[in-house]
């Protein structure tokens, strides 16, 4: 892990404070004592940063074709990468951590690994104020700005629903959000040509064989375009089964049967990931013919590693779900190529006019609103509003 | 059992007498309610009416208090000692059933299966 650390110590803040890799500012927050154990809170900070010295590496290492993704995986820094995670009791840790936390560490590690295989990818619900309870315990300011944060979310919302914390998580939150409610099939989706996608990019646009398919680095047209094209018609038809399932009760259901962490579950991000690459070469020419973009747009390929979509799919899209995730922009563009609105309360701006960000900021009246939860832009959870049932 | 803003409300009711039965500090019935003005009533498994925002037992307690008193999993309560129960907060809910210094609380609760009986009488 190449990142670059920062101690949190002091008084206040109970025991040692093992911080995860993060980048210095507001992002941060998720690096302070929570009282949680180390294993999980490495597990929920997974992305990688926006500038900083990485960032100039990369532009260097822009080869073409086959030293592409080798030379992304040398210099983007990959937080939280799962092998790292799982057996991290190396001893530069345990400077930072009192001995309760290595204890319990210890214990969470030894059901982890025999069960995390067959854990659902989005957990049951809990009380979001118990949850709040238990995730930031002491006084310190972000602790109290995350209690107050949660407590407005709780004005809406019962329930939280904890999301694995991998580099998916963005899109499973916010795929599992639109599948929870979905009472139809988006207007894209139910396009003929839409499984045509594939094989009509990458005729057009030659640097598509370098896409990352799940495992491997695709190599061959015939394969990659075979491959997406197989994913497309999964979300079509996964999305098709659920919006068509009446009661609440079975759709909430369904949508946990399809999140258990298996092959089907990751293709339908990778679809995803595509469409995102869609709509971002629609962006591009749209702005290269001069036709009006959103301003996102100019801002997803202002960036030095995405100056076009050839660099948008190397440098980012490729490594969402392995050594990164979604950033902040790229959110705009995933709401962008689902024509769903994103809303997100994002924690550690509460008491900003950003506590609760819409993207795209100025939403399509017609499409229709997710909502989900962040502490610090890096890790996604789920609010739900489940009838509350309390016990007399 | 939808209604129309602004109408009154018929309903057929039954009465539930409920004496409450002391654990240790706490005072319990032996059932969970859900719904509320302030919840999302499209997840209520219960109503007829997916807009009705009134408080629903969603729960009951084999053997308990509230089961004794003849209180039915899926009852909409009306009314708890006189206050009106269709208008309220979950909270409020939860605080007029849960006073400390009731020993009894008295219900309206009004189910589907009574209405429809009273439908089927009147058709006969």
């Amino acid at each position: 892990m190449a990142a670059p650390r920062s101690h949190a110590a002091g008084p206040g803040r109970g025991g040692g404070a093992a911080v995860p890799p993060g980048e210095p500012g507001p992002a941060n927050a998720a690096a302070e004592q929570k009282g949680r154990s180390a294993g999980e809170r490495r597990k929920e900070c997974v992305h990688r940063g926006t500038g900083g010295p990485e960032e100039t590496n990369r532009t260097t290492s822009l080869a073409t074709d086959e030293d592409a993704s080798r030379n992304c995986e040398m210099y983007l820094p990959a937080y939280c990468s799962p092998s790292a995670m799982e057996i991290s009791l190396d001893s530069e840790e345990d400077m930072y951590r009192d001995a309760e936390e290595i204890e319990r560490e210890k214990i969470l590690l030894g059901s982890k690994t025999s069960s995390s295989e067959y854990k659902p990818s989005v957990a049951p619900e809990m009380d979001i104020m118990e949850y709040c309870r238990k995730e930031w315990r002491g006084n310190t300011p972000v602790a109290k700005r995350m209690r107050k944060g949660y407590e407005a979310v709780a004005q809406k919302f019962a329930s939280i629903r904890r999301v694995r914390g991998d580099n998916y998580c963005a899109l499973r939150a916010t795929l599992f959000q639109a599948l929870s409610q979905a009472t139809q099939l988006p207007t894209w989706l139910q396009s003929e040509d839409f499984t045509k996608l594939p094989e009509n990019l990458l005729s057009k646009y030659d640097w598509i064989k370098q896409w990352q398919l799940k495992q491997k680095l695709g190599r061959k047209m015939g394969e990659i375009s075979d491959e997406i094209k197989e994913y497309l018609m999964l979300l079509r038809k996964k999305w098709k089964y659920i919006s068509e399932i009446k009661g609440p009760i079975e759709k909430q259901e369904a949508c946990d049967k399809l999140f258990k962490n298996e092959e089907e579950e990751y293709s339908l991000y990778e679809a995803l990931k595509f469409l995102m690459l869609n709509t971002a070469i629609e962006l591009y020419n749209d702005d290269k013919n001069g036709r009006r973009v959103p301003v996102f747009s100019w801002l997803l390929f202002a960036r030095d590693t995405s100056s076009n979509p050839c660099q948008l799919m190397h440098n980012h899209l490729n490594q969402i779900g392995h050594s990164g995730g979604l950033e902040q922009v790229e959110m705009f563009l995933l709401a962008y190529a689902l024509q769903y609105t994103i809303q997100v309360y994002r924690l550690y701006k509460y008491g900003t006019d950003e506590f609760i960000t819409l993207y795209p900021n100025d939403p399509e009246e017609d499409w229709p609103v997710v909502t989900l939860i962040t502490e610090d832009d890096r890790h996604y959870n789920i609010p739900v509003r489940m009838c509350q049932e309390t016990k007399l | 059992m939808s209604y129309v803003p602004g109408q009154p409300v018929t309903a057929v009711v039954q009465r539930i007498e409920i004496h409450k039965l002391r654990q240790g500090d706490n005072l319990i019935l032996g059932f969970s309610i859900g719904g509320g003005i302030d919840q999302d009533p499209t997840q209520n498994p219960f109503s007829e009416d997916k807009t009705d925002k009134g408080i629903y037992v969603t729960r009951v307690t084999e053997g308990g208090p509230a089961e004794v008193a003849g209180l039915q999993i899926g009852d909409k309560i009306m009314q708890v000692n006189g206050w009106d129960m269709t208008m309220v907060t979950h909270d409020q809910a939860r605080k007029r059933l849960t006073k400390r210094n009731e020993e009894v609380v008295r219900l309206l609760v009004t189910r589907q299966s009574l209405q429809k009986a009273v439908q089927q009488s009147m058709l006969s």
